[in-house]
């Protein structure tokens, strides 16, 4: 029954963001009851055996008490890391061939994951983008943060091309603390230079997700005559036959998506392919459970 | 070069919708938007530009479809060389041979002079030209064909024989025209002739020549008194000698006023003369007087008849005029009457007499008397107003009417009482009964104008039917009259090889009033009477030359007929006389014939009498004649000179099968665009 409303057509007939944001992230935690605590966090909360030199303030006495054993009590606020969402709304990101745009989509997918980090009590922050940093909203937890970034999330509209250096550059200056980069955006770009602007976050110790969005159309265009295409980046028009989008591009299209991935996971960095014609939930279930496996 | 209709040409403009629709259509393809190009190349436009050129070649195509066309309309032409240009004719001697060219001058006849004057014609022609002899009386006969061997053109005029036709220059002048269409050469045509009058067409548009033939007269004889028979009124069948009445009408053309001896010669035989005063003919007008025989001897059988005059003119074959009569006794009609209504018979019996010629005699019997009596003898069975039929009669007369004989039916009060109609077998319904008083009384309302019955009879008008009888009609009936009621007053049914008539009335004054209104009565008791007792239809046997007579209809096909022409001899070869359905009669004289279906008869076919009018065709209309060939110009056509050394040459054939060419040619390549363009990728594919 809830899946009927995580179609992505059903959420975009929702008014609040805030509310699809709940729909998503509720119905998918409620399937994973057996982990409640799965979330971005990447240290979890535990004891530690007592360590000389360690602060005796954090030593729980009444274990002590019972066991005559010194252990350190690791606060849950502790493990909680900066949950950083880069949201690319270049002009590409306007095109959708089913009722809901892949901007509209990677709304959607930015406000799930901002709310996942909320629940998880991590510093969530947001950087919008296109071929320049349009809205950036500070990773903090502080009261009415979560309402701060749905509103930069909303706000966000189409712009002009994509260029994945301004914004990273941007957030390099940013970045203070290690945590979690999750860019959601449909690389229309060659694959080396997305890895190569995007990797150098990973060696500061950041935990990097790519969720590439793409609409079923542009991996499988469906083509009964010749169509004039223009670019909706660069305006260029350019006329495509059915023979050529069949096969010649889809080879191409193939090759561009297995050079991204494998070059992803080569960088260490984890790759998500989000074809928006799919649930939303679906998506993020599938990437948790990737997640889960690895941890 | 040029153009006949050049304005057409401003079709040309049309050319621009297969521009508008391959140049500038195609550009108008909306783009849709698509996030990123990355992966198209710009070489891939090289299907486009494939596809394109195919439309060019469609585009032209169509343009030169309609460039084709405006041309056509424009009717283009090419001048080119006349065989006149060339020094080329043809030429045409017509002699005419007509019944007036028998006429003789200074004991030489018109026909001879005319034949040595169309060999003098022959003699002048030069060895290249080549030339055409034909005879020329009711229709045009070629003696020769078209031949630069004078040999040959001179046994064609010696071949030319006399005939009793009647000249028509009519026909001459549409034979030349079809000649100079066909040839395309000019003709000269020579016409021998005596140029009768009489022998112009009625329009003088039939006159007209091509523009190429110049028309040379060579006129032999002239304008010379003529006396003639120039009509015989006389029955064709006579029943009795004494009671014959033989009206001939002497005319004298140009003549002056003279006695006449006429005679009447019956089988080579003069049986009466007279003498008849001629008046002098008038300008344009012959002087008449007619003749009267009475009596005509004539044997059982056919006779060959003739009215003679003594004129001793340059014509003489217009002196008589056959005719034939047959010989042939009263038929017997058998009235069977029951004596209540003795008007009835009375009524009959008074028409039957009133014809001049009395063809048939009338004997009354009683029913009961009728029913004993061999009815072969008789020609026609008529029962008046009979009630139940004694034993045996109605045996009896349906094995007369299965012979082929017929049956009168007249219906009244007392057939009331039978159930059905005697041998025909409608079924009586009841008897209809108006008033006498005021208008309550029946008319009729339509009649069968068509049937030999009710020729001359249309609607009756004025005669009422107080009393008929219903009778419901067969389907196979035929309707020859109905009253206002659509009641049927009088219907005729086929019964086997006879035929039956009847008469929903009675033949008195009681039921009817129709004996009192002779000019009704006395035609429609002679016309039924001819109708059922004659056999069938008997065709015309006094006709002019040139006239057909009818040998078989489509049922008698493989009956042999039989033609004896004038001199005794048989006219029909054996083929002819199993297949030919008419024979043209072409000579005066008697021809016996025997038609298909057995029917015995001798024709008499006396020589037009317009031929006897040897009065010559005036020079202001002879002059007229020539002009319409040599003298017009007008069908030079737009592209010829004033001295006509060429002609135009239509190119229209030409572009015609050109556009019919490219028409298919498009067809086909249209065709291969409006495949489903997934279609033809497969197509495509499966070829790769």
């Amino acid at each position: 029954m809830l899946q009927r409303f995580l179609d992505p057509a059903v959420l975009a007939g929702l008014s609040s963001l805030d509310l699809i944001a709940k729909t998503v992230v509720d119905g998918f935690i409620s399937g994973l009851h057996k982990s409640p605590d799965f979330g971005f966090s990447q240290e979890f909360a535990e004891y530690r055996a007592y360590n000389p030199g360690d602060d005796l303030r954090h030593v729980d006495w009444n274990v002590f008490a019972r066991t005559e054993r010194m252990y350190l009590k690791r606060y849950r606020g502790e493990t909680n890391c900066q949950v950083n969402v880069l949201l690319d709304t270049s002009g590409s990101m306007k095109y959708g061939s089913r009722g809901v745009e892949k901007l509209e989509y990677a709304k959607f997918l930015a406000a799930s994951v901002l709310y996942l980090a909320h629940l998880q009590r991590d510093a969530a922050g947001l950087v919008v983008f296109d071929d320049q940093v349009r809205n950036f909203v500070q990773p903090s937890t502080r009261q009415g943060q979560m309402h701060r970034l749905l509103h930069g999330v909303e706000e966000a509209q189409a712009g002009k091309r994509t260029d994945l250096v301004p914004p990273f550059a941007h957030l390099m200056d940013f970045l203070r603390r290690r945590g979690m980069v999750v860019v959601i955006s449909d690389f229309w770009e060659a694959p080396e230079k997305v890895i190569e602007m995007v990797s150098p976050l990973k060696f500061r110790g950041n935990e990097v997700v790519l969720f590439h969005l793409l609409d079923p159309e542009e991996i499988h265009p469906k083509l009964r005559h010749p169509v004039m295409f223009e670019d909706l980046e660069t305006g260029e028009t350019m006329e495509v036959t059915p023979d050529y989008a069949a096969h010649e591009y889809r080879d191409k299209m193939r090759t561009h998506l297995e050079d991204i991935e494998s070059r992803a996971k080569g960088a260490g960095l984890d790759y998500f392919l989000v074809d928006t014609g799919r649930p939303l939930d679906a998506a993020l279930r599938e990437y948790l459970a990737l997640r889960t496996g690895r941890l | 070069m040029g153009f006949l209709s050049p304005w057409f040409l401003a079709g040309v403009a049309a050319v621009g919708l297969p521009i508008w629709l391959h140049l500038l259509k195609r550009h108008k393809m909306d783009p849709r938007p698509f996030p990123s190009l990355m992966f198209f190349e710009r070489r891939e436009q090289s299907s486009v530009v494939h596809r394109r050129l195919d439309h060019i070649l469609l585009f032209i195509l169509r343009t030169l479809m309609l460039v084709l066309l405006a041309i056509l309309f424009a009717n283009p032409f090419i001048n080119r060389a006349t065989p006149k240009a060339a020094g080329k004719k043809l030429v045409l001697v017509a002699v005419d041979n007509s019944f007036s060219m028998r006429a003789t001058q200074g004991g030489e006849s018109r026909l001879d002079k005319a034949k040595r004057e169309a060999q003098n014609i022959i003699a002048g022609i030069p060895g290249t030209t080549a030339a055409q002899v034909v005879a020329l009386s009711g229709t045009v006969q070629a003696m020769t064909g078209q031949t630069n061997d004078p040999a040959e053109l001179r046994g064609g005029i010696a071949s030319i024989k006399p005939t009793d036709g009647r000249g028509n220059f009519g026909e001459l002048a549409r034979f030349a025209r079809t000649l100079a269409e066909s040839s395309k050469m000019p003709i000269d045509l020579h016409l021998v002739s005596d140029l009768q009058k009489t022998a112009l067409p009625p329009g003088f548009t039939d006159l007209r020549l091509a523009g190429d033939t110049t028309l040379i007269l060579h006129p032999v004889g002239g304008e010379l008194p003529n006396w003639t028979v120039e009509n015989v009124v006389a029955p064709t069948r006579v029943y009795d000698p004494k009671r014959v009445h033989i009206t001939a009408t002497v005319a004298g053309f140009g003549t002056a006023a003279a006695k006449r001896n006429v005679s009447l010669v019956l089988n080579g035989k003069t049986v009466q003369s007279k003498q008849v005063d001629v008046p002098a003919a008038q300008p344009g007008q012959p002087g008449r007087a007619q003749v009267d025989f009475s009596e005509l001897p004539a044997s059982y059988g056919f006779n060959h008849c003739e009215v003679r005059i003594d004129s001793a003119d340059s014509l003489p074959g217009d002196d008589s005029f056959p005719f034939s009569v047959e010989r042939s006794d009263p038929k017997k009609i058998l009235f069977v009457d029951n004596g209540r209504q003795p008007k009835a018979q009375l009524y009959y019996r008074a028409a039957l007499d009133s014809a001049t010629d009395a063809a048939f005699e009338l004997d009354v019997q009683r029913p009961e008397t009728a029913a004993a009596a061999q009815l072969n003898g008789y020609a026609l069975v008529v029962l008046n107003d009979l009630g139940p039929l004694p034993p045996g009669l109605e045996e009896n007369l349906q094995r007369y009417v299965s012979l082929g004989k017929s049956l009168l039916v007249a219906l009244g009060p007392d057939s009331v009482a039978m159930a059905k109609v005697p041998v025909e077998g409608d079924p009586i319904q009841a008897s209809n009964y108006a008033s006498r008083g005021g208008e309550q009384f029946l008319s009729v309302s339509e009649t069968d104008s068509g049937h030999p019955v009710m020729k001359g009879l249309e609607r009756l008008e004025g005669v009422d039917f107080y009393q008929t009888v219903g009778v419901a009609p067969a389907k196979d009936a035929r309707i020859l009259a109905r009253l206002n009621d659509q009641t049927p007053l009088l219907l005729e049914r086929q019964i086997g090889e006879g035929k039956v008539l009847v008469f929903t009335s009675t033949f008195d004054n009681i039921s009817n009033d129709l004996p009192l209104h002779g000019a009704y009565w006395v035609p429609f008791v002679l016309q039924s009477a001819a109708y059922l007792a004659g056999g069938g239809a008997e065709q015309p046997v006094n006709v002019p030359v040139d006239s057909y007579v009818e040998l078989r209809t489509h049922e008698s096909k493989n009956a042999a007929a039989v033609v004896i022409d004038p001199d005794g001899k048989n006219a029909l070869t054996l083929q002819e006389a199993t297949t030919a359905t008419t024979y043209p009669l072409t000579r005066e004289g008697f021809y016996e014939v025997k038609t298909a279906s057995g029917q015995d008869s001798v024709v008499a076919a006396h020589a037009d009498r317009r031929e006897s009018d040897l009065t010559v065709i005036p020079d202001d209309t002879l002059n007229l004649w020539k002009g319409t060939g040599a003298g017009d110009t007008n069908d030079a056509g737009v592209g010829g000179t004033a001295d006509q050394k060429t002609t135009p040459w239509s190119l229209s054939p030409v572009i015609l099968l050109l556009l019919l060419v490219i028409a298919l040619v498009e067809s086909a390549v249209a065709n291969g665009y409006l495949r489903p363009p997934a279609e033809r990728q497969e197509g495509a594919r499966k070829a790769a």
